[in-house]
């Protein structure tokens, strides 16, 4: 506030040394300016100081990084990364202090699984039951690839088997079809 | 391939059942139970400064009998309002054998929670929910309890009933 006054003073002194009885637009060309420049100044000043009240400047992308393979506990489907609630934000908080102290991302996570157990990552570990999520696709195409193997091995064994059919079979059958028809 | 059919719809009903057996589905496992508390510090709330000072640290008030812990806010209505009266009911049965030191994360409406509800038991403001964390915290309300040993004995997420009280309260006594 004390430049903005500063600014004004210093416009109006502009004025009153330029100030002519001669030509008043001329006059209050450099009155107009100051108040232009103080004006200006004012809101630079009120952007300042909003930005000093405002929230902390933005963590970096590691901490969403490393937010991102976290659960946020309290959220439905959302990480601890897109999440606004008080425990996701304290979360990215103690990311950021904890990538400070120089940890890396694999301690950090170990940090929320000693709290939350293996729920919290959204990547389910290798290991013990959790396996199974990581097998269960690969089962899942193999069982796929048995029933479609075994459909078209019985498809190809009923196409076989019309192809080995006897020419007296077929001229057989030929010879009753056309009777039934004579018949008729 | 029809003669799978009984093993596939038995190992999915198998599935199902298994995950039915779950007794209680508000008691989320966690992975403290049985591990040492973790200790916090944190400012108490002005109702309750003259007779438990500026600031509550756990540790120092562990060994001596069990300790509930309980976090709330009071913007989550309506289970916190449900679980209060109950809460009040088991710190007046329990207050000699079990201490009661609950959490909040929002002072300002935490008072007027705590004059509507009349709570008599030490109550500790947690601005940024580190404490929340370190317990595992999913949701409020949300209830933990500590055994003399200092260790994690029990979590209950939701609110308490009275029965629930007294359930989680025996396990420690």
């Amino acid at each position: 506030m004390i430049q903005v006054t500063v600014f004004f003073q210093a416009g109006f002194k502009m004025a009153e040394r330029k100030t002519t009885p001669r030509d008043s637009l001329v006059s209050w060309l450099p009155r107009a300016a100051a108040i232009a420049v103080g004006v200006v100044a004012l809101l630079f000043s009120g952007a300042l100081a909003q930005a000093s009240v405002g929230p902390p400047p933005d963590l970096s992308p590691e901490v969403f990084q490393i937010a991102k393979t976290l659960r946020c506990p309290v959220c439905q489907g959302e990480s601890a990364a897109e999440s606004n609630s008080g425990v996701a934000t304290e979360m990215r908080r103690i990311i950021a202090e904890q990538l400070a102290q120089g940890k890396t991302a694999g301690e950090i996570r170990q940090f929320f699984v000693a709290r939350y157990g293996d729920w919290i990552l959204y990547e389910p570990p290798k290991r013990g039951l959790t396996l199974w999520v990581w097998f269960s696709p690969l089962v899942g195409l193999g069982v796929l690839a048995l029933v479609l193997w075994r459909y078209l091995a019985a498809a190809r064994s009923r196409s076989v088997g019309a192809d080995n059919v006897s020419t007296e079979e077929l001229e057989r059958a030929e010879a009753s079809l056309s009777s039934k028809t004579e018949d008729q | 391939m029809r003669r799978f059919w009984p093993l596939i719809v038995l190992a999915l009903g198998g599935l199902f059942w298994w995950g039915m057996q779950r007794p209680d589905m508000n008691a989320l496992p966690s992975v403290l139970i049985g591990r040492p508390a973790p200790d916090f510090t944190l400012p108490v709330m002005f109702p309750y400064r003259a007779s438990w000072g500026q600031s509550f640290q756990l540790s120092k008030h562990l060994g001596k009998k069990p300790v509930i812990v309980n976090i709330w806010a009071s913007w989550c209505k309506p289970a916190c309002y449900d679980e209060a009266p109950h809460l009040q009911a088991a710190w007046q049965e329990y207050q000699d054998r079990v201490l009661f030191i609950v959490i909040d994360a929002q002072e300002q409406d935490g008072l007027t929670f705590i004059r509507l509800f009349g709570l008599a038991f030490p109550q500790v403001f947690d601005p940024l929910g580190t404490v929340g964390v370190d317990y595992g915290m999913y949701g409020v309300p949300e209830t933990l309890l500590i055994n003399r040993e200092d260790r994690v004995a029990g979590r209950h997420a939701d609110p308490l009933d009275p029965a629930g009280f007294d359930k989680l309260i025996q396990k420690v006594l």
